[in-house]
């Protein structure tokens, strides 16, 4: 008993370990990027929350590019190679979202597309950016320009477009002095009070009450009570589909009259849905995507969409479906191209897209306009 | 030992290669997945080990992660003192939070702490400083001089070395006397005051652990992500480590580690299917609390166990009781120099409307054996409760060596000498027979911890000290052969006899037993009888409460005997038991004290309990 049976297997191991250290005196790392073939299928990544609360948008984004990506595949694929697209669930948690950041980076995903969260996007833009992976997000939150990553470009206006739009309308064009403001405290929210706020100011005008609620809130009695006590003109609203149609349904219920105005999701059929028809008549929409009948090409899409899903298409799948296109398109120009010279082809892209006219500039913003529409009748139609 | 040295040598070894085999997103996941580790060793110490429900700890990784990046980015400090800043501003929030389990333990602790954890999200999702909704993002690269770590390769040696380190300072603590403490506490905090630990730090203490390790974690993942967000911080991902703590084993440091880093990989490797993952997750969580409540780390427990169930019939030598060994005979004091050692003056206690005590007198001499008797409910163990701390008298005094001890606390009166056992036992059952021990050898005040910080070799010197006298200890009272056996799954008789020894083991002046003999049978009522005797003859005063007459009258000096809270006689054994208040006291059952008065000179097996007229328990029920 006195051979202790420790000391093989110390030495055995101590051994492996000499062998494998001097088999690796470099410091560790991953060489070069030889996953990124220059045959075979184009690797190309949508990445997006498809369990939680955000997925309902995260699915709408997918259809839209997996329409334009089929359209192109149908035509022979870019570059005569066949785009593969595969996509990645992000949770809705910025974590998640960097280790998926890396495994594109890894299994030699040259671009992505997505994500519809401004904070996921956010904290997957350094690795994105180090990896050379161009990203095509949906987010339109002003903080994504703030990164200032050269890989980073948005498929739709910012929030201050956006708002600066509808706030020329309401200001200039329509002579409304009392403006009321309720938004809530999400990224969606807090970019639309900040943005529409500035853009007002610097109109001369300051909003008369400025109420903000929080995303999972479901009765608004109080903010609306102290917006009907100032009699406004009209109510900028800064919140997403669902809890925008229960605002406005609250607020006619206490005999708020006053029309509402905000951005993209308030001509959506869900938000038109939740209020009611009556609720909704005379809402001031700032978008880039007014309807599906909007134009002879969102017509073709919105056909499309519905013999692909069954589905009538909206806004988020339109955007999707751009940033696609202009992604392939780039790929299409700069023969199969990766890294900085795909981030420079999409730069040097012009696309005449469903939202508008797409010209990148060094921010990373391609479209700086949107229309103004009005719901009548359960319709947005563009106010003339 | 030389065994595990080996393992942890080839541990470290590999642990040191794995960046040379990974690619650069696997290399990620490890460096998430040791920030997990870090955070599920802070929450296995303040849950697992301080039995301090602590739903918080995803709130002091956000205190962590946020303060490194409001300093760096909003105030221009560098990231190393933004740290150090950070570090400090989530223990003050972690005393924050354990304010609230000085008043309540157990799932309303659980309630509060979630509460506080959801204001914190709630915060950072409004506060402008913190970006609300949108966080912080352009956090500075944390720099040391000469390794670049925007490599997350170089990256990965400062997660290994912090966790490394973190994880054996949580063993150290652990595996000496302040962790013991905590785990006293946590498996009986009443027993633990009893043996000189002082909750309130003691709970303060679990959390300031648990938010030092999330503050850490948190520093590490602002400076890998170097963007901080709500989302990072939410309620589903305070569950995910919860469920990383269960499933790995929340008494088992390590087995929390091999959670986080077992849970993370899984999670990553399900990525695609996380919708039901998350079913998945909750599934293995709601089976490991049925079928393994410790965890992973108590698997192997469970499975040596059955192996040696199924292996016992086939031998080997029987652990067995020893006899006890008395203790050398100290002098007797001198009655007439010295007052009594424990004086207690018309002491009344209330209950609400009920009179447990009522103006009782008693004073005891130093080197006496004192008995107590008195029908069920007549208020024994209350008056040991009130001499030993845990009750406050409603009025009069206890005084102890002259010194008005009244009001003050269980663990100073164990400090002050003051020892006692209890009626239903009460051992640390999750610590061994030794851990026992040693929680009541330890006789340093509880503030002496902060020597963990600044001076462990001090610690390791009284551990060595307390393991010699521990095992002095446990050879005196024949219980070496249990000594590294869980008390629950011995005898009784030899869990009175630990009881007794972990009272001894605090070197007490004043050793109150409570119903010491109870269930015992005829022979270990005379091996008790041995040992009260020789622990007497040491120096220490015995006060004894007992329902079998017999042991009383051949062992006490002196009797007293309580009725409804009152005294109703006092004397020598014989003079008690003839006394005409005592026998109407018990039912005027003369017949009954013929009986004990026959049975007190010779002690014998079959000696007749005094008539109980309730359940025996009921006195200890108003804790």
């Amino acid at each position: 008993m006195t051979r202790n049976p420790a000391h093989p297997r110390l030495t055995l191991a101590i051994t492996a370990a000499l062998a494998t250290a001097l088999g690796a005196c470099s410091a560790p790392g991953e060489s070069g990027s030889e996953s990124k073939s220059t045959s075979g299928p184009i690797k190309i990544a949508v990445v997006n929350a498809q369990s939680g609360q955000l997925s309902s948008l995260g699915d709408w984004e997918y259809k839209g590019a997996k329409l334009a990506v089929d359209e192109w595949n149908k035509k022979g694929g870019v570059n005569g190679r066949k785009i593969e697209l595969k996509l990645f669930d992000d949770q809705g948690d910025p974590t998640t979202g960097t280790n998926i950041a890396r495994k594109l980076d890894s299994q030699g995903y040259i671009a992505m597309i997505g994500t519809a969260e401004s904070a996921v996007t956010i904290a997957m833009a350094p690795v994105l950016q180090q990896a050379e992976i161009p990203n095509i997000t949906s987010g339109q939150s002003d903080k994504l320009v703030a990164q200032k990553s050269p890989f980073l470009f948005l498929n739709g206006p910012t929030s201050t477009t956006y708002d600066t739009t509808l706030a020329k309308y309401l200001i200039e064009d329509k002579q409304h002095k009392n403006i009321a403001m309720i938004t809530n405290n999400g990224s969606f929210g807090k970019g639309e009070h900040d943005a529409f706020l500035k853009a007002a100011k610097d109109l001369g005008v300051t909003p008369s009450t400025d109420q903000i609620v929080t995303t999972d809130q479901k009765d608004f009695s109080s903010a609306l009570t102290k917006i009907r006590a100032e009699k406004p003109e009209v109510i900028f609203i800064g919140s997403e589909e669902v809890e925008a149609g229960l605002i406005v349904k609250q607020a006619r219920d206490l005999g708020i009259t006053a029309p509402f105005a905000g951005a993209a999701p308030q001509g959506t059929p869900v938000f038109m849905d939740t209020a009611g028809k009556a609720a909704v008549e005379g809402t001031i929409v700032s978008s880039p995507y007014l309807s599906n009948d909007v134009s002879p090409a969102a017509k073709k899409f919105a056909d499309a969409y519905q013999a692909a899903y069954k589905e009538e298409a909206e806004m988020h799948g339109a955007k999707a479906y751009d940033g696609a296109n202009i992604l392939l398109t780039a790929l299409d120009t700069s023969k199969g191209a990766t890294g900085k010279k795909l981030a420079d082809a999409i730069r040097a892209t012009r696309h005449d897209g469903l939202l508008g006219d797409f010209a990148y500039d060094e921010t990373g913003v391609g479209i700086t306009q949107t229309a103004i529409g009005v719901i009548r009748d359960g319709k947005l139609v563009a106010e003339q | 030992m030389k065994l595990r040295i080996g393992g942890l040598a080839a541990m470290i070894v590999v642990a040191w290669l794995l960046p040379y085999g990974l690619g650069s997103y696997a290399i990620h996941v490890v460096n998430i997945a040791l920030i997990y580790a870090l955070l599920a060793i802070g929450m296995g110490l303040a849950m697992g080990i301080s039995g301090q429900i602590n739903l918080a700890q995803v709130a002091f990784f956000g205190v962590g992660a946020y303060v490194v990046a409001i300093l760096t980015t909003h105030n221009g400090y560098g990231f190393w003192a933004a740290s150090a800043l950070a570090l400090l501003a989530t223990v003050a929030t972690g005393l924050f939070v354990g304010v609230p389990a000085l008043r309540m333990q157990s799932h309303y602790l659980g309630i509060v702490t979630l509460g506080l954890a959801l204001g914190f999200l709630n915060w950072i999702t409004n506060a402008t400083i913190t970006g609300g909704a949108d966080g912080i993002s352009g956090i500075p690269l944390p720099t040391l001089p000469g390794i670049d770590l925007s490599s997350e390769y170089l990256y990965y040696y400062v997660e290994l070395v912090v966790c490394v380190l973190g994880l054996a300072f949580g063993l150290f603590v652990v595996r000496t006397a302040l962790g013991r403490r905590l785990r006293a506490m946590r498996d009986d905090s009443l027993a633990a005051s009893a043996m000189g630990a002082q909750i309130p730090l003691l709970r303060m203490t679990a959390f300031v652990l648990a938010s030092l390790y999330g503050g850490m974690a948190g520093i590490l993942y602002a400076g890998l992500i170097r963007y901080v967000a709500p989302e990072t911080f939410s309620i589903a991902n305070m569950f995910i480590l919860l469920a990383m703590v269960i499933i790995g084993g929340r008494r088992s440091l390590v087995g929390c580690v091999v959670g986080a880093i077992g849970l993370t990989l899984i999670r990553e490797w399900l990525s695609d299917f996380s919708t039901y993952a998350q079913l998945g997750y909750g599934v293995v969580v709601v089976l490991m609390v049925v079928f393994a409540p410790t965890g992973l780390a108590g698997v192997p427990g469970l499975v040596r166990d059955a192996v040696r169930r199924r292996s016992r019939t086939s031998g080997g030598p029987r652990a067995e009781l020893r006899p006890f060994t008395p203790y050398e005979v100290s002098p007797p004091p001198d009655d007439q120099a010295t007052g009594p050692l424990l004086d207690i003056r018309a002491v009344t206690k209330d209950f609400r409307g009920l009179r447990a005590l009522d103006d009782v007198s008693l004073s005891v001499l130093p080197g006496e054996i004192r008995g107590i008797v008195g029908p069920n409910g007549s208020g024994k163990t209350t008056l040991f409760n009130v001499v030993s701390g845990f009750y406050r008298a409603t009025s009069g005094q206890v005084r102890l060596s002259g010194r008005d001890t009244t009001a003050t606390r269980p663990y100073t009166l164990s400090l002050l000498g003051v020892a006692r056992t209890f009626q239903n036992l009460r051992l640390f059952s999750h610590l061994t027979v030794r851990e026992n021990i040693l929680v009541a050898l330890d006789r340093t005040r509880t503030h002496t911890i902060w020597r963990y910080v600044l001076w462990p070799p001090g610690v390791l010197r009284q551990e060595r000290r307390l393991r010699t006298q521990a095992q002095e200890l446990l050879d005196r009272f024949g219980l070496a052969d249990f000594a590294d056996t869980p008390p629950g799954s011995l005898p009784y008789g030899i869990q009175r006899r630990i009881e007794i020894a972990r009272a001894m083991a605090a070197r007490p002046r004043l050793l109150l037993l409570d119903e010491p003999a109870a269930g015992l049978n005829g022979e270990e009522v005379g091996q008790l009888a041995h040992m009260v005797r020789s622990i007497r003859d040491s120096g220490t005063t015995v006060v004894l409460i007992e329902h079998n007459m017999g042991l009383v009258m051949s062992l006490c000096e002196q009797v007293t005997v309580l009725a409804g809270g009152r005294v109703i006689a006092e004397g020598t054994p014989p003079e008690v038991v003839a006394s005409p208040a005592v026998i109407e006291a018990y039912l005027g059952d003369s017949e009954m004290a013929q009986d004990a008065r026959e049975a007190a000179p010779p002690l014998t097996a079959t000696t007749p309990h005094l008539p109980s007229p309730s359940p025996s328990n009921s006195e200890e029920a108003a804790r």
